[in-house]
């Protein structure tokens, strides 16, 4: 697994966006690592191939979700490093954040993994990315012509999910 | 910020969209009618309602566990509880129970008293065989993969053939964790 | 007190009869998918309409029934009645439900702006296939009801854009 070949990263933080949004970018996966939806926002910066840009995303949380649960000092309920987790399983991070941004990641137990990345700024977005899930269940899951697993083409959806995200701050 | 706990079923079905039970359990009736006018065999019935049941729980699995608040579903004891009071309740308004836990903890059995599916049905002899509400063991079937939970779910008692309940028993088969999806060098 | 279900339960329940049908056992024969779907919504209107007329008088002509349709039949099954009512007095009839419920939700790709180079990409046909094969249930459910009430019709459903819906009856002389 390679995890920052060929990438530059921006030395400055991002500016917000003059409409006042703080988001930059949005994956969903499901729990077999299809991306079900990309969109962005503000990224003038775009150093691999979306192929690529997925699948570096989708590894760093696999990693970091198994290594936060092998650090954990409190919780016994911890994989081994290296074998995989059941979701929901061990403990979970919920953020970090860097100088230039803050990545924000829920996963449900059905495996759907929301990562909003924002201005470094921004705050708890917990609640928030529990009400993206519901916009999923609401307008994905119940769409009567969308198959499930199948990348999200619904303009219903992105519509209200556009109109959450740049409500944000 | 203290995580939120479960909801409670009753509270998640007064809350959620509804609609007439009668649409429900006719439409129900006249896809079982159907489908044993097409497939002739009673078997094949089975089968196809097991599977329409399956693909119904992948899609319901999201909206019970967004609804719910239920953050983890590593335990199959406090998983089949969940099912029985809080998923029966919030899609069909119907409470059901657990028991019948086996030694290790992996299998049990539900049973439903009260069942929506079958209000006004009555099965002519000549549907020997069918397992009229089939649908339900596949959702369940079908929403525990989605937990990762292999299960086999089958129907060890019914109303409608004679019996005093309906009594479904869930088998853990395996729990399937979650695996790299790419392979290195791709 | 009436009893009632997660609406979602009724919901998916459609979809997975309609994929059953449309996409497993006649994949490549999407008349004889529609028949067997509308012939399910023919069932379900005639046991609801036996159901929901039962204590009430026989209805004097076509309009009459067709307004029971509209207003009854409608809020018991959706929740509203229908927003608009048309006929040519020749028997047919138009009604339009300006959200109908069981398209609500029904979404395609965003309106494109930059791939404006084929407007008929093979994704947005399908869609439209399964859109309109979804609409023979409620077809057949309203032919169903008109049926029970002794009046021999076709049924044909038209979008123009989501989630509006019209139903076109067209009563058998």
């Amino acid at each position: 697994m390679q995890f920052f070949g060929g990438s530059e990263i921006s030395p400055s933080p991002p500016v917000p966006t003059a409409s006042g949004n703080n988001a930059h970018m949005m994956y969903v996966f499901n729990r077999n690592g299809i991306c079900l939806l990309y969109k962005e926002w503000n990224r003038p910066l775009h150093t691999l191939n979306p192929q690529q840009d997925h699948k570096l995303m989708f590894g760093l949380l696999f990693s970091l979700k198994s290594l936060t649960a092998k650090m954990d000092p409190v919780n016994a309920d911890k994989g081994n490093l290296g074998v995989p987790q059941l979701p929901g399983q061990g403990c979970s991070f919920h953020s970090f954040r860097t100088n230039t941004y803050k990545l924000s990641f829920m996963e449900t137990p059905s495996g759907i993994k929301i990562i909003l990345v924002t201005h470094p700024k921004t705050g708890d977005l917990r609640e928030s990315l529990k009400y993206i899930y519901s916009l999923y269940v609401e307008y994905v899951v119940k769409n009567p012509i969308y198959s499930p697993g199948s990348p999200i083409k619904s303009e219903l959806f992105n519509t209200a999910l556009d109109q959450y995200v740049r409500s944000i701050s | 910020m203290a995580p939120v706990g479960p909801r409670s079923g009753d509270a998640i079905f007064s809350s959620i969209d509804r609609v007439n039970a009668e649409l429900f359990t006719l439409t129900y009736g006249a896809i079982v009618r159907q489908l044993l006018t097409d497939l002739e065999e009673v078997e094949e019935v089975n089968k196809q309602l097991d599977q329409m049941g399956y693909n119904i729980g992948i899609r319901l699995i999201d909206e019970f566990l967004a609804k719910s608040g239920v953050s983890r579903c590593v335990d199959f004891k406090e998983t089949a509880e969940m099912i029985a009071k809080v998923g029966f309740k919030m899609f069909l308004g119907v409470t059901a129970s657990v028991s019948s836990w086996d030694a290790d903890g992996t299998c049990c059995s539900i049973i439903l008293e009260d069942n929506p599916l079958v209000d006004f049905v009555e099965l002519p002899d000549t549907c020997q065989g069918l397992y009229y509400c089939n649908v339900l063991s596949g959702v369940i079937r079908g929403a525990l993969e989605m937990v990762s939970m292999k299960t086999e779910v089958t129907w060890t008692r019914d109303v409608l053939r004679g019996d005093d309940a309906y009594e479904l028993q869930v088998k853990l088969l395996k729990q399937v964790a979650e695996e790299y999806p790419y392979k290195d060098d791709e | 007190m009436v009893r009632e279900v997660a609406e979602s339960c009724v919901d998916t329940m459609l979809m997975e009869m309609v994929a059953m049908y449309s996409g497993r056992f006649y994949a490549n024969k999407p008349e004889l998918a529609a028949r067997r779907i509308e012939a399910i919504g023919y069932q379900v209107g005639h046991q609801l309409s036996e159901r929901y007329t039962m204590e009430r008088p026989r209805f004097s002509d076509h309009l009459e029934a067709i307004k029971f349709i509209c207003k009854d039949f409608w809020s018991e099954v959706f929740k509203k009645q229908i927003d608009n009512l048309k006929t040519n007095h020749r028997g047919t009839f138009v009604l339009q439900d300006n959200k109908f419920r069981w398209l609500s939700r029904v979404s395609v790709e965003p309106s494109p702006e930059k791939e404006t180079e084929d407007p008929s990409t093979p994704g947005e046909s399908k869609a439209a296939q399964a859109v309109s094969m979804y609409l023979y249930f409620p077809c057949g459910i309203i032919r169903g009801v008109l049926s029970n009430l002794g009046i021999p019709c076709a049924v044909s459903a038209d979008i123009s854009s989501l989630p509006t819906c019209s139903f076109v009856i067209r009563v058998k002389a």
